[in-house]
């Protein structure tokens, strides 16, 4: 069994494993009750998918690619800081509408 | 030989980083809170991308490629904690039921809030000033 056979075999095995986890964290981004366990599971599966870029630097052997898991890092970051921050703007909006509605309704009951 | 054992290094720190891994989504099933779940997300963002990456850099084709993993490393530890913080704030500001399993300071909340509502206010009055 010479090295190249047996690089090949750990890095397609943890692809597998990789790929397994991704879709793990997919089914949890699915099925969270709420919408900071689906932005959890978005940062987890960009995790992964940094680690499987980094894999295949090692399977195919290629420099360019750590280039592109580095990229990988910082787009990750910032979806999870625009995704957090629409999202509470969101929250805060409905809440500020919701207010001002219901001031509204009292000054409109009132006399 | 020299390769052999750059070969076992690299699949001990890859295996060991997988297992991490797996640790970290089993933790996300077993966990039942979103900020709970956020403790064992960050297992996965710090030790296991780094035993993992350093295991890739050991048998990378040339030394500057072998950097360039540790300065992904390098920027997931640094970006982890920044994400983890802001996750934890949608959190905490959308959750209407947090109290039953999270603390909070609920004073500085209510300033943060009362600040965002007078900003919220500002625009929409200069908007209106725009429109007229």
């Amino acid at each position: 069994m010479s090295v190249e056979m047996a690089y090949r075999a750990l890095t397609v095995a943890a692809m597998i494993v990789l790929v397994a986890l991704s879709i793990a964290c997919l089914a949890r981004c699915i099925r969270g009750p709420r919408i900071s366990d689906r932005v959890l599971a978005v940062n987890m599966v960009g995790t992964l998918t940094i680690i499987m870029v980094s894999g295949f630097v090692v399977a195919l052997g290629e420099g360019y690619l750590a280039d592109i898991a580095l990229v990988y890092a910082m787009i990750s970051f910032l979806a999870v800081v625009v995704l957090s921050k629409v999202y509470t703007g969101i929250y805060r909006e409905r809440k500020h509408e919701e207010a001002r509605l219901a001031g509204r309704q009292e000054e409109a009951s009132k006399p | 030989m020299m390769a052999w054992i750059r070969f076992f290094l690299t699949a001990a720190l890859v295996i060991a980083g997988l297992v991490i891994c797996c640790i970290g989504v089993f933790g996300v099933y077993r966990f039942r809170y979103a900020a709970n779940r956020m403790h064992a997300a960050a297992i996965n963002d710090t030790m296991g991308l780094a035993l993992c990456l350093l295991g890739f850099a050991v048998s990378a084709p040339d030394a500057f490629t072998a950097v360039k993993l540790l300065l992904v490393v390098v920027f997931m530890w640094i970006s982890a904690p920044v994400s983890s913080h802001l996750l934890c704030r949608l959190e905490v500001e959308t959750n209407e039921e947090r109290a039953e399993y999270m603390t909070v300071h609920e004073h500085t909340l209510a300033e943060e809030r009362a600040l965002a509502a007078a900003a919220q206010t500002q625009i929409e009055a200069q908007k209106g000033d725009e429109q007229a």
